[in-house]
């Protein structure tokens, strides 16, 4: 059980590592056009939100209050009363039950291409995921990843209970 | 006596493990399911779903078995979850002049009905899409779609949406609605999609 967790640590580690060098490339992609524009830091929108709900950003706890935003790296819990509902900009949406936890590793996306990149990493709870443009542009850039396996495909609606 | 405190052993695990992973592929609004790959990390058989209700289930071993569920488990089991979806966005598509950002007449009244869903939701986020007929290069294209979008950006901030809510994309000739050779004029083609979330 251990060492299922070391490996995921270092997944996510690669991960992170490799997002940098794409943001970074298609920054200098986008300083080359036209029309440079601020880029759009956050990621999603909690559009529910019922009961307990928290975000965890950068070791801080913030209430997760209907319309609050939120982008990569966020880690949005619910209590035992708690559920959530959020909205992304590819219009992918993830709503977690009770006493769950959901942690978005990666969050990338491209309005013009529909290219991106969106790994969550459930670790516990329940979840009900709708799969949005990045996953319709290529299905493999989506994953949810929990802590047995690694979820991806065409579907656009799926549910996901992962225990403890 | 052996055999006894086999099963009690088995049945101490089973109960200990009795949160086990269950992932089940759901049908979309048009009935379809695509497929779900399902890739266990500790390696081991990858699980494909492709049927409505088709589920896997973690077992004891690590590994994943198949299975389905129903209509009314799923109900059940994620009640909570379901119940927190975020209300389905709502689209519009409004029409321009040709090279232009100035909307048609008929669409420049379709305006109240995007107010109105506005106006209807707690936290109200707008995405606008422009998107063009064939008539130029893509490059030129990306850059009209874009100045479409931004242009019904303004008209929105006008009517007192705060300029953090509302986000424009320029699709250019890419998502065309009618599908027509390379240069050609279709009017149908020239829109901006307002996507109220």
């Amino acid at each position: 059980m251990f060492r299922t967790g070391k490996h995921i640590r270092v997944r996510i580690h690669l991960g992170s590592v490799a997002f940098g060098l794409a943001s970074m490339f298609s920054a200098t992609v986008f300083a080359a056009e036209a029309a440079p524009q601020a880029g759009n830091i956050w990621g999603a929108q909690i559009k529910v939100s019922r009961g307990v709900v928290s975000i965890e950003r950068d070791g801080q706890r913030y209430p997760g209050l209907v319309g609050a935003r939120l982008k990569e790296k966020d880690v949005i819990q619910t209590g035992g009363n708690g559920s959530v509902g959020v909205m992304f900009n590819d219009n992918s949406t993830l709503s977690l039950g009770p006493d769950a936890e959901v942690i978005l590793q990666r969050y990338a996306y491209d309005s013009t291409t529909y290219m991106g990149a969106f790994d969550a990493y459930i670790k516990r709870g329940t979840v009900s995921v709708q799969a949005g443009n990045i996953a319709k542009q290529a299905p493999d850039a989506m994953r949810m990843v929990t802590p047995k396996a690694e979820l991806s495909g065409t579907a656009k609606n799926y549910v996901v209970s992962v225990g403890e | 006596m052996n055999r006894l405190l086999i099963i009690l052993a088995l049945a101490l695990t089973a109960s200990a493990c009795a949160h086990r992973d269950n992932y089940v592929l759901l049908p979309d609004r048009t009935g379809q399911a695509g497929t779900l790959n399902v890739k266990p990390v500790e390696g081991g058989k990858p699980i494909k779903l492709d049927q409505p209700y088709q589920a896997a289930s973690s077992t004891l071993g690590g590994g994943f078995e198949e299975g389905t569920s129903s209509e009314q488990d799923v109900k059940k089991r994620y009640a909570a979850a379901l119940d927190a979806s975020p209300p389905p966005v709502a689209r519009f598509t409004l029409y321009f002049l040709e090279g232009s950002d100035e909307l048609t007449p008929a669409s420049k009244r379709d305006l109240e009905a995007i107010m109105a869903e506005i106006t209807a939701r707690p936290a109200p986020d707008i995405v606008v899409v422009g998107h063009t007929d064939r008539v130029g290069t893509v490059a030129d294209n990306d850059r009209l779609a874009k100045r479409r979008a931004e242009s019904f950006k303004k008209r929105l901030q006008e009517r007192g949406l705060a300029d953090d809510a509302i986000q424009t994309a320029g699709r250019g000739e890419r998502e065309p609605l009618i599908e027509t050779p390379d240069e050609t004029a279709e009017p149908r083609n020239r829109r901006v999609e307002i996507l109220v979330r």
